[in-house]
Formats: C-alpha cells, structure tokens, sequence
C-alpha cells in the first residue's frame, strides 16, 4: 500500500472534487516525509459526509469520527500525544455546521492541527440540502423555495477566531493544494485550509474553473488579513493569514507529553499517600 | 445509640465561610482520632441564602450525618428559622447576637465583634469553629493551631478573634460535651476527591470535563493535580466535546475519563454510542442530582439510573457501577478504569451528589487498587477488529507501521466501513461475546456486598443510600440483612439468585423506584415494598430508621 490507498471501493461520483484532494494528500504524505514528519505520526480523524470517505480510502492511521465531531477527536489526539502530527478532514456541514463550536474553540486555542474542510458547497450524501457556506437561494429539498440564510465568510470567521494559519485551495489545482496542506502541517498551531470541491451532481467545474482567482500577495497583518478575506469573493485561493502565537498543549504542560512521560504506578501511589497525610 | 454520637451544625449566609467552618471542625474530630461524616448542604448561589454543614462523630466508623445536633451555630436570623427543629434533646444552640435576638439558645455578637477586624463576615466561620472548640472543651492551644494551619490568610487576627469568641462562649456552655479520643488520626475526603485519586492510582492520563455541580469538584481537583501527576486536565467547550477529546485521546493510548452530571450526560450520549462501536476504552462518572433537566443542582437524587442502564443508541455493552462509600468511590474507580480497558467499551460510575460531595474519614489501602492495561497486539498483521474468542481485539497506539483504523460506521476487521449484510451481523456478535467474557470475570470479583443479619426481611440498596441505610440500622439497632449491588450493568444476578423469594424490601432515592424495577425485572426480585426519598435531601438515619421499622 506504497500508494497510501487501501483496499476500500471508493464511492465517490465520477468527476468528484474530492478525488484531486485525495491525490493532493497523497502527494503531500511523502514530501512531508523528506522534512522529517513520519508517517507513522500522522494521524487522522473525519467527520461523516462525503469528505470523510477519505477516511476509508487513505491509508493512515485514525478514527472514523461522528458528523461534526471531527475537531474534538483530534484534539483528544493532540492533547494526550503531542508527538502526532494530526489532519482532520472536515466538510462545510460537518465542520462549520453540527461541529461549528469544536472548530471556533480548536481556533480559539490554537490548537496544534490542521483541519482540512472539504467545502462542496452543500450536504452532498444527504440528498442536496443547503450549507452554512451555501450561497442565499438554494433551492434544496430542505429549502424548496431557496434558502434565505446568508453564508459563512471562512476565511473572516477563521481570522477573528484565532486559526494561526488560513489558506484557501481548489480540488483542481492539485500543485497548489499539495503545497497548501504541506504548509498547513508544517504550521505550528491551527491551521485551516478550506478546499473549493465541485460536488458534481450539484455543480460543475466550469463555474469553479470561470471564477478562480489566487492573490496575488499574502496579507501582512491581522487588518489586512481581514479586510482582504471581506473584500475577495469565495473563489479566491492563497493563504489569507499567517501568524504565530503559543499553542495549546504548550501552554497546559509545556514540553510535557501525558503518554510518553507517564508516571508509574509507584510513583504515582506515593504521591496519593502524601497528599492522603495532609488530609 | 452510642452515647458518644456527636454532631454539629453551623449554618449561615454562601460567603460567611459556613463550608469551611465544618470542615475545619472535621478536623478537629479527626485529630482527636475519632471518625467523621460531613455533609454540605448549600443553595445555586454565591453569595446569601442558607448554607450548612452538619458534621456527625463517633470512636466508631460512621457512615451519615445526623440531622440532630447536640450543638447548632447559628450566623444569622435565617439560619436560626432553619434549625429550629435540628436541636438534640440535650442540645444546645448558638446564634449570632450581633444580628438579631432570640427567645432560646445562647447569644454570641459575632458581627459587632468581627467588626473589629478587616475581614470582618469573612470571620463568622472562624467564630463556629471557636464556640465548637469551647463546647467540647479543645484546648484553646489546639484551636489556634489548627486555624493557623486552616485559615492561612489573617493568621493573627483571626487566632485573636477565635480566643475572644471561645472566651465568650465558654462561661455558658464550655466543656458542655465530653468527647471520648478515638484510636487514631485518618485522613478526611469527600467522595469526588476519591474518585480523582482511585482513577489517578489506575493510570488515568487525561481527564475532560465541563462545569457542572456536583462533578464539577473532580475537575477542579485533577486541574490542581495535573502537573504533580503528568496529567492533561482540560476544560472543554462543551460535554460534547468533552467526550469526542476523551476518545481521540484514548485512540492514543491515553487512559482518559470525564465526569459531569445528568444533563451533560445526556449530551454525551452521542460519544457514549461512538466508543460502543469504536470499541473505545472509556469512563464517565455520572453524579446525580435531582432532574429532569436542570432540576435541582445543588442536591442529590438517585434517578438517572434508567438513563445510565441504556444510555446511548444502538446495541453496545454499557457497564455501570455505583460506589457505596468513598471508600470504595477509589478502589471502583481504579477497577472500572481497568475494566474498561479489559474490554474496550465504555463505562458509567454512577454516583450522587451525597457522595461525591461529603467527606469522611477513611484508611485505604492504596496498593489495592487496579491498574489499567489491555491486551495488544504482539506481532503480524494488525487488524483492529480482529475477532477472537472472547470479542476481545488486541490493541495497538500510534506510532506505529501498522494502520489502526477506528470506525463509527460499521465496518470490517481492519476497521474499514462496511455495509455487508454478513459483516454487520459478524460484528455485531463479536462485540457481543465481550458481555459473556465480562460476566465471566466479575463472578470472581466483589460485585454484590451482602452483611447478613437475623431478621427474615432483607433491604436492598445501591450507592450512597448503602451509607444511609447501615447507620439507620445501627441507630435503630435493627439487624435485617443489607444487600447493596456495587455493578447494575451487568446486574450480577448470579448472587441475587437466593434472594428471589423472600421478603424483600428497596431503598431508593427516586421517586417512581427505577432500582426497584431493575431488580424486578433483570433479577426477578419479588419486592414487598419499596421507602423512597425524592426531596434532593439525603436520608437522616433518624427518620429513616422509624420508615424501616414500619415496614419490617
């Protein structure tokens, strides 16, 4: 499994965004490698909704988590096993929807993973319902007569948050992308790296491939940073905010790590005895 | 009863140091060797209101508080109207003069007094401890030391405040009561302190929770802990999260538990049913208190039995225990931690507010208690739902070249999702077989406490109610047998078997018996009748004792 597939029928539409990711992820795995990141560190997690097929089809090592649940579980891995390096692949449902609280309070801490939305748009495997990134007139079989919520601006959301890193892909530039996610691992902090994925039974590549734009500079500071992800339209790819600040298992235990530096079972008695005599 | 009970209440404003006051006074009878029960009656506020501590103690082990003291310390008016009716025969009452008068008892003008002082009300629980220290005749030597060691703020004041109160109060009722030395000084918890070091003396690794009283004190005190014990203590947004960190930690190896109370559990059911089918190594200790939802949080209840039983959707083996003591709160904690990772699936230590939140005295036994290990993978081909005999897979934690694939949908033996007709009833039998090893292993272990007595009738509890029930009997001096299950889920039926014909009688605080019904329905108990308390209030052994008279 040199390929980093395993033996899982992938079941993707044919023509799927979510195939240029998979390869995107694929490519970025052995370049992280030549940078010292093990494979055997890396962990991953996803959410339910087409994005978290990959979970199946990739071959690493991780938990099948429940819708929207995603960043909690891998913040657990983070938390209690600092040496991973953890991706947590996520959908614009799953991860801004049912588990939006997980993703603001992971970027509130800065926690250090890189969550990796696969943004189709709409709730693909559910039939075709409208999502917290769905543009206002969707006509869904939840929304017959359009929706009328106004969506998510990731990138803006993301930025006043916390995220550290910030950045915007597309499943049809898989150079891009893969350097995107090597970034992304390589940030230390949350980082969050949004991927336009056409959801074909829903859209089609052209509207995607019409409307792409990539910017030209990355913003220097936090007002840049916001007033740019305000004024460039959703199509718009490069890595909006960029910035470092201490992360979150750093500062609970510093260069603690609870599994490698466990104490034993004696030590830890003799320490209950003691706090038992102050009693 | 013993001659030698005593007991003391001090009640007074949330603010006036009314909690402090008793355990300080807790310690007092401590050191004096003697054994204590404290429990901390107080209202969801911070500041005003009642508050109360009533403290009882005995040579002997004792296992309630009374609700009839043999002093009473009143801070205010309001405290006073409370009490009225808690006095023993021979009791006697102490009020604070300072605030308003009173027909009986012995005024003391604690608030014109404290006015002396900076900290002024801050005092007011110093000044009880002073009026207990001169009623059973403690050295005033011994009273300073202690609050020195108590109260480090204000040392100085607070001894030259506590000498004048104790020199106030003595003319009236000083050495009032004799209390007899006990054989030696135990340390004193409360129960959610037991529960954090049994989970700690077990292997814990990381602990998550959210605020929610009355499992919000195993956080506060595992947070203080975590550096002295290499722990991650984390406090979540919310209990949903709580659970998802816990699993994603346990995937790492990390022995992980989370506490909370009903409602929060209730969010957690989601992750509950998750580390079902993942197959997840999990503890959550559930503290009740009275619902449904927000209820009452302060207090105790025993009514979310029902919901722990079958908490979660889908067919999964839920185990679910109760400690009896806060004694036990250690040893069952440390071995439901092991239990969990025996059988990698989750685990519910149900206990209630009465437990989690008084303290008593105890002599544990440390090295007794179980430490957590599973069984892993020794070498070839991993694959993390292997079936075996037992249901049992072997385990595997990152890093590592192997691929350990943990998965909520259905899935195959590497874990990979599936949708196979054969496959979904083929797992669904091998995570059943870990129900027939389970019942296997706890057959050799204590899992039912039985004290066998003379009178035909037997009395059936679990949890906290256990405590209440053994002082009943002794107070009333009633000697029917005393069966307390420890393990609910499974219910060891096998030691309940004798039991199913004969007079049987159910203590319980709930108010439509749901362990009543458990033990009809799962052990086939014939129940005569069933004594149920569901006013938040646990049992005073007094009252209890004259409801079990009645019906034995």
């Amino acid at each position: 499994m040199e390929d980093l597939k395993t033996y899982a029928e992938i079941t993707w539409c044919p023509g799927c965004g979510n195939f240029g990711i998979f390869t995107a992820i694929r490519n970025a795995i052995p370049l992280l490698e030549e940078k010292g990141i093990k494979r055997e560190n890396v962990v991953m997690t996803a959410g339910i909704g087409c994005h978290a097929k990959i979970f199946d089809y990739l071959n690493l090592s991780g938990i099948y988590s429940l819708h929207g649940r995603e960043i909690a579980t891998a913040s657990g891995f983070k938390i209690a096993n600092p040496n991973l390096k953890v991706l947590a692949f996520s959908g614009d449902g799953s991860g801004l929807g049912e588990g939006l609280a997980h993703t603001l309070f992971a970027a509130k801490r800065n926690m250090d993973i890189t969550m990796i939305l696969h943004n189709n748009g709409v709730y693909a495997l559910t039939t075709g319902q409208f999502s917290p990134l769905t543009q206002e007139g969707w006509k869904g079989p939840s929304t017959p007569n359009g929706s009328f919520e106004i969506p998510f601006n990731s990138m803006s959301l993301m930025i006043e948050t916390g995220a550290t890193f910030v950045a915007r892909g597309f499943a049809g530039d898989i150079k891009h992308l893969t350097d995107l996610i090597l970034q992304g691992v390589e940030h230390k902090g949350f980082a969050f790296i949004e991927i336009l994925q056409p959801a074909v039974p829903y859209h089609n590549w052209e509207e995607y491939r019409e409307n792409i734009e990539y910017l030209e500079n990355e913003p220097e500071n936090y007002m840049d940073a916001i007033k740019i992800s305000k004024e460039k339209h959703k199509f718009t790819l490069g890595v909006f905010y960029r910035t470092h600040r201490p992360i979150y298992h750093k500062e609970l235990y510093g260069d603690h790590n609870p599994i490698a530096n466990r104490l034993s079972r004696e030590t830890r008695l003799n320490k209950i005895r003691k706090i038992l005599g102050s009693k | 009863m013993d001659s030698d009970l005593f007991t003391f209440i001090v009640g007074g404003k949330a603010g006036e140091g009314v909690k402090k006051a008793g355990s300080v006074a807790a310690h007092i009878f401590s050191s004096m060797g003697r054994h204590v029960f404290q429990m901390d009656d107080y209202m969801s506020l911070i500041r005003g209101g009642h508050n109360f501590s009533a403290i009882s103690t005995t040579p002997r082990w004792i296992s309630s508080h009374y609700m009839k003291a043999n002093l009473v310390v009143n801070l205010d008016k309001r405290s006073c109207e409370t009490h009225t009716n808690d006095i023993a025969e021979n009791g006697i009452m102490v009020y604070n003069s300072g605030e308003q008068e009173f027909e009986t008892g012995i005024g003391i003008p604690l608030t014109t007094e404290a006015e002396n002082y900076p900290m002024k009300k801050l005092m007011f629980g110093v000044g009880a401890v002073a009026i207990l220290a001169a009623t059973i005749g403690f050295e005033g030597e011994k009273m300073n030391q202690i609050i020195k060691e108590e109260y480090p703020t204000g040392i100085e004041d607070n001894i030259a405040f506590a000498d004048t109160i104790y020199n106030m109060v003595y003319p009236y009722c000083g050495k009032k009561f004799t209390l007899e030395n006990g054989d030696k000084k135990r340390p004193i918890i409360t129960g959610n302190e037991a529960i954090s070091l049994g989970a700690i003396a077990g292997g814990l690794n990381v602990y998550y929770g959210y605020p929610m009283t009355p499992a919000s004190s195993i956080l506060h005190f595992l947070a203080q802990q975590a550096e002295n014990f290499g722990l991650a203590v984390v406090h979540a947004e919310s209990e949903i999260a709580v659970i998802n960190m816990a699993i994603g930690s346990a995937f790492t190896g990390a022995r992980a538990m989370v506490g909370t109370s009903g409602g929060g559990f209730a969010l957690m059911t989601e992750g509950f049913s998750l580390a079902g089918i993942t197959e997840t190594p999990l503890l959550v200790i559930l503290s009740q208190r009275p619902g449904p939802a927000t209820g009452v949080p302060t207090y105790t209840e025993q009514a979310d039995l029902a919901f722990a039983l079958t908490a979660g959707h889908g067919d999964f083996l839920r185990i679910v225990a109760s400690p009896r003591t806060v004694r036990e709160a250690y040893f069952l904690t440390a071995e439901m931690l092991d239990l969990v990772w025996k059988f990698q699936t989750p685990a519910i230590l149900l206990t209630e507010k009465h437990l989690s939140e008084s303290s008593m005295t105890v002599e544990i036994d440390l090295e007794k208690a179980k430490w957590a290990e599973p069984k892993m993978h020794e070498n070839g081909e991993y694959k993390r739902y292997l079936d075996t005999e037992d249901g049992i897979s072997p385990m595997l934690f990152p890093p590592s070249k192997n691929i350990m694939k943990w998965n909520s949908y259905e899935h195959d033996e590497f874990g990979i999702t599936t949708e196979n007709a054969e496959m979904i009833s083929f797992m669904h039998d091998k995570r059943n077989k870990k129900l027939d090893a389970l019942i296997k292993y706890l057959k050799k272990q204590n899992t039912v406490n039985i004290i066998r007595g003379e009178n035909p009738t037997n009395i059936f509890s679990y949890g906290s109610t256990y405590m209440s029930v053994l002082e009943a009997l002794k107070y009333g001096r009633m000697n029917p047998t005393s069966i307390a299950p420890i393990y609910l889920s499974p219910l060891p039926i096998w030691e309940l078997e004798e039991f199913k014909d004969q007079d049987n009688i159910v203590i319980e605080q709930s108010s439509t018996g749901q362990f009543t019904k458990l033990l009809k329905e799962k052990a086939g108990l014939g129940i005569r009748s069933t004594i149920k308390q569901y006013n938040g209030r646990p049992f005073d052994p007094v009252e209890l004792s004259k409801k079990i008279k009645e019906v034995l």
